[in-house]
């Protein structure tokens, strides 16, 4: 990686196509978990991309590269995220049937989701993630999708542990509050 | 059980559900989008030289000279400013004062 990063820097166009191939997985897999809406995948990578070669002299091997890498991509993410609108309020109306019924399972028993239901708590989960804020739906996805510690997330996006919990904390308050709504609106 | 308690559960069933779903397998990068991306950052670090050291070089000179410029052709009157200033201040007349001070 190391002298692949120095024929990049001396302008090698082949090592830098071999590094964005290397790394396209990494990216692709932050960027995909943390899309936001109408803001094409490969777009958003190739944003990532290019922070990377615009900022690759301010890199000193403190962190991996990857490491690094994952940084500038998850901070990407989050710019685009903020710079969204929020979505209107979300309805059950929202839902789909399978939606609707995989929801009303999980508040009303103690049972897991049957594995066929998976895609459909997938898509619920991220409905609901929606309806926060950028920065705390940033932490719950790493938390509690993609089971990072609150030191990985905190490396991952620059932000230190306190300011961690506390997005935490404030997403968890918001899920609550739109689970007792939804069921309000169920019983209504 | 707490309300936020069997929230939080169904929270937590939600998302171990979520975490089941298998991602995306076409982790490779799409055709030509490795050599796209390398030769737009190519191409945006030409541009950013260029610009840098057509602009901001030449900039940079001209507004040296021209500050020293300045300094030099004011000099004589930025020296003499105090006492005109305590003339004004005595309440004369400052075109009076600029007219004498011409002659």
């Amino acid at each position: 990686m190391a002298g692949c990063l120095d024929r990049v820097r001396g302008r090698d166009q082949d090592a830098a196509r071999a590094l964005v191939d290397h790394l396209y997985p990494l990216v692709i897999r932050i960027v995909r978990s943390h899309l936001p809406r109408r803001v094409a995948e490969e777009d958003l990578a190739q944003e990532v991309f290019m922070k990377m070669f615009t900022r690759l002299g301010q890199y000193q091997g403190a962190v991996p590269f990857p490491h690094w890498v994952s940084r500038i991509a998850v901070t990407t993410c989050i710019d685009h995220l903020r710079a969204q609108k929020r979505r209107p309020e979300f309805r059950w109306a929202d839902l789909s049937e399978n939606e609707a019924e995989v929801l009303d399972a999980v508040m009303t028993s103690e049972n897991d989701v049957p594995a066929n239901d998976a895609m459909a708590a997938h898509e619920l989960v991220h409905k609901l993630l929606d309806q926060l804020k950028p920065d705390d739906r940033m932490v719950i996805r790493l938390l509690d999708l993609e089971q990072k510690t609150i030191a990985e997330i905190g490396e991952l996006t620059g932000w230190n542990t306190s300011l961690v919990k506390v997005r935490a904390f404030r997403a968890r308050r918001k899920l609550r509050k739109l689970f007792l709504e939804l069921q309000q609106k169920e019983r209504t | 059980m707490k309300p936020d308690n069997l929230h939080d559960r169904a929270w937590a069933r939600l998302t171990d559900a979520a975490r089941r779903v298998p991602p995306a397998s076409d982790a490779a990068a799409p055709h030509g989008f490795a050599t796209r991306v390398a030769a737009l950052a190519r191409a945006g670090e030409r541009a950013g030289h260029s610009l840098f050291e057509r602009f901001a070089l030449r900039a940079v000179g001209v507004a040296s000279l021209l500050a020293v410029a300045s300094v030099l052709a004011n000099f004589s009157a930025l020296s003499t400013w105090p006492v005109e200033d305590e003339q004004i201040a005595a309440g004369e007349d400052l075109v009076k004062v600029l007219l004498t001070e011409s002659e």
